[in-house]
């Protein structure tokens, strides 16, 4: 096929007059397109989205660290973004018992609205269980520090995040100010430096205590558990032994509903939500590829209704000179213009939903999100909506070459 | 002598409807040699279109064998036929048959793109050609913008864009009235005198005959006079 650039971009001039005069059936093949490639990016940026969600509560938990959550481990993910079981005391005593455990802080975290100056919002809220303590061992080993005021030191101070202190309510919160959650006062006594996470710089951290308090829940409980190993203790050694302990009590507590418990490792937490995730993916691809698949077939369907229309056409411009290779030429364009129209407004479509949802997100702390559009996802789905184009095109593009003249031309409109 | 442009050797056109066959074209020789004003006449249904179409190499014959410029063209491929169609000979059909989409100007460009002219040069031939045709006022007019003897004026450009030796036209003027099929007429005659160049017409009307120099009468797809306009009395007076 030697054909030159010249001739191409002729080719595609007047692939795009043929989509022009066809307005309203292209831009109604070209929704099946936007549709399967809409579905492709929102679903893609969201599980991307997901991804980084949860690589930065990982990296906040650092190593040397186990966590241990109510749950089996398959639905370790449902369990962390919608809550469940809770962990009772005798869970935390066992896990205290278990060797190379050196301290367990209990963990429990939920939404709430607080009130600052005259404003409300949503946040969430967070207690540590013990306290004094929980709050040395995240300023060591989780790096906590203070950007501004002190450590909480009475019944009625707490903490709270950047991002709460900064962003969440309009005018910016001073150490020392009051805050009040769910009709309680407290002092807020200072604010953390940014902890590396959306979310954990979203929260309002406080003592168990005051949080079951709040909440209601009863004393003793926590949602998760923190293990602190002791010093070169193996993570894997300690799980084990965590595991053992934790079956001791359930063994004893046989009978009542005790549910199961998951003890993870920050290796293994990585692996899990890896494998989840890789599943959540293939699922979507699945769906997008069957939306993607129809558009295809209107795409073929409208190319055979085009190439019936203008079978006179086609005589004409045979009848003119044009070899085969340029009839096929111009109706792959056709049909890989309409794919890549249909990319890009999938591609927009897409972006304005992971946009809406990263602002949902923005103004809803407790719903955290953030989406990820990369442009090795942009530059997929226009090549992909093209070759889709073409692919689709391909039957009804040849058989347009394969027209004889005369009898295209003769053919009634 | 000079090596005919087009030669047709005992050639058959049979179109299968249903069981029967239906020769269109009964073994027609004929030589058109470079230069020449041909009309080829004929009742209706005679084969005329038929035979056009082989000569124009738009359709091949069911039996026989067809010479453009001396090659035998079931020998060439599909695209080298093209290739040679597109440069060889220009088309002017009775119905006009431009492309709805493009404008005046873009139709007479588009032979030449598949020949693979330049952009400029294409667009300068082009223009020449509507202006000489008195389309100078509608170069950027869509098909449909037009009227019927400007329409075929513009299809008469697009068969001269490439400047090719042959030019076929099927009742080229059957559309138009008298006075706008006499300008055709012109511009073909025209084209014929000043480049000298090979014209086949396809008419019913007599007066259009006129212009030409060899008259082909064909019955029943058969040739049955082929007569020098020398001839013309004696044709005049049948
Ligand atoms: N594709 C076809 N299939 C079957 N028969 C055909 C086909 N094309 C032409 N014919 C037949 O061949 C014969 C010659 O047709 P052709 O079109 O060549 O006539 P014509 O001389 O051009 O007539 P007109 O002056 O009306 O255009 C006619 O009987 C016609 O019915
Ligand atoms: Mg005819």
């Amino acid at each position: 096929m030697e054909q030159t650039i010249e001739q191409t971009k002729e080719y595609f001039y007047i692939a795009l007059r043929n989509i022009r005069t066809r307005r309203l059936r292209s831009s109604l093949t070209v929704l099946g397109i936007v549709i399967g490639v809409f579905l492709i990016i929102s679903l893609l940026s969201l599980s991307e989205g997901l991804k980084t969600t949860i690589n930065q509560q990982l990296q906040a938990m650092g190593g040397e660290m186990v966590i241990v959550m109510p749950g089996g481990e398959e639905d370790i993910l449902t369990s962390m973004m919608f809550g469940g079981a809770k962990l009772e005391k005798q869970d935390i005593e066992a896990i205290k018992k278990a060797k190379g455990v050196d301290k367990v802080l209990g963990y429990s975290y939920t939404g709430t609205i607080a009130r600052y100056k005259d404003e409300s919002k949503q946040i969430a809220m967070c207690g540590y269980d013990p306290w004094k303590e929980g709050l040395d061992i995240l300023s060591i080993f989780q790096g906590w520090s203070l950007a501004e005021g002190r450590w909480p030191s009475k019944q009625n101070q707490i903490l709270i995040g950047q991002y709460i202190a900064n962003e969440i309510f309009s005018k910016k919160i001073k150490a020392g100010s009051e805050m009040v959650i769910k009709g309680k006062k407290f002092e807020v006594a200072g604010i953390l430096n940014s902890l590396g996470s959306r979310q954990d710089d979203s929260m309002v951290y406080m003592d168990m205590k005051i949080y079951q308090d709040l909440t209601g829940e009863k004393r003793g409980t926590a949602a998760y558990a923190i293990v602190k190993l002791e010093q070169g203790a193996d993570e894997n050694a300690v799980k084990t032994e965590i595991e053992a302990s934790l079956e001791k009590t359930r063994k004893r507590r046989a009978g009542t509903d005790v549910a199961d418990f998951s003890v993870i490792t920050s290796e293994k937490m990585g692996e899990l939500v890896g494998t989840i995730l890789g599943i959540i993916q293939i699922v979507i691809i699945g769906f997008a590829s069957i939306a993607i698949l129809v558009g295809g077939i209107g795409i073929t369907n409208s190319m055979f209704t085009s190439v019936r229309e203008r079978t006179k056409e086609i005589g004409i411009m045979k009848a003119i000179g044009a070899k085969n290779s340029a009839i096929l030429s111009i109706f792959l364009i056709e049909a890989g213009i309409v794919g890549i129209f249909g990319g890009v407004g999938g591609l927009l479509l897409g972006s304005i939903l992971a946009k809406a949802i990263d602002y949902y997100s923005q103004i809803n702390p407790t719903f955290y999100f953030t989406t990820t559009i990369s442009p090795w996802m942009i530059i997929f789905a226009l090549i992909f909506s093209f070759s889709i184009g073409c692919l689709a095109g391909f039957f009804p593009a040849r058989a347009a070459a394969k027209l004889k003249p005369v009898e295209a031309l003769r053919r009634y409109e | 002598m000079e090596k005919p442009i087009i030669k047709l050797e005992n050639v058959w056109k049979t179109y299968k409807l249903g069981k029967v066959d239906l020769n269109a074209i009964k073994g027609i020789d004929l030589e058109v040699f470079p230069g020449s004003f041909v009309t080829i006449m004929g009742a209706s249904g005679s084969g005329k279109s038929t035979l056009l179409n082989i000569i124009g190499c738009l359709d091949t014959p069911t039996k026989g064998k067809v010479f453009l410029k001396n090659k035998d063209i079931s020998m060439l491929s599909e695209n080298q036929l093209s290739q040679l169609r597109g440069k060889t000979i220009g088309f002017i059909f009775q119905e006009f048959n431009l492309l709805p989409n493009l404008n005046a100007l873009e139709n007479v460009m588009l032979p030449m793109v598949f020949q693979g002219v330049p952009l400029e040069e294409r667009k300068k031939r082009a223009k020449q050609l509507l202006i000489s045709m008195h389309l100078g006022e509608r170069i950027f007019h869509q098909p449909a913008e037009l009227s019927g003897g400007e329409r075929q004026r513009v299809a008469a450009a697009r068969a001269f864009a490439n400047n090719p030796e042959l030019v076929i036209a099927d009742e080229p003027t059957g559309n138009l009235d008298s006075t706008t099929g006499k300008k055709i007429m012109e511009v073909l005659t025209n084209f014929h005198k000043e480049r000298g160049k090979t014209i086949i017409v396809v008419t019913h009307d007599p007066n259009i005959a006129s212009y030409t120099e060899e008259i082909i009468n064909i019955k029943d797809g058969e040739i049955i006079a082929n007569h020098k306009q020398a001839d013309k009395v004696l044709w005049n007076k049948q």
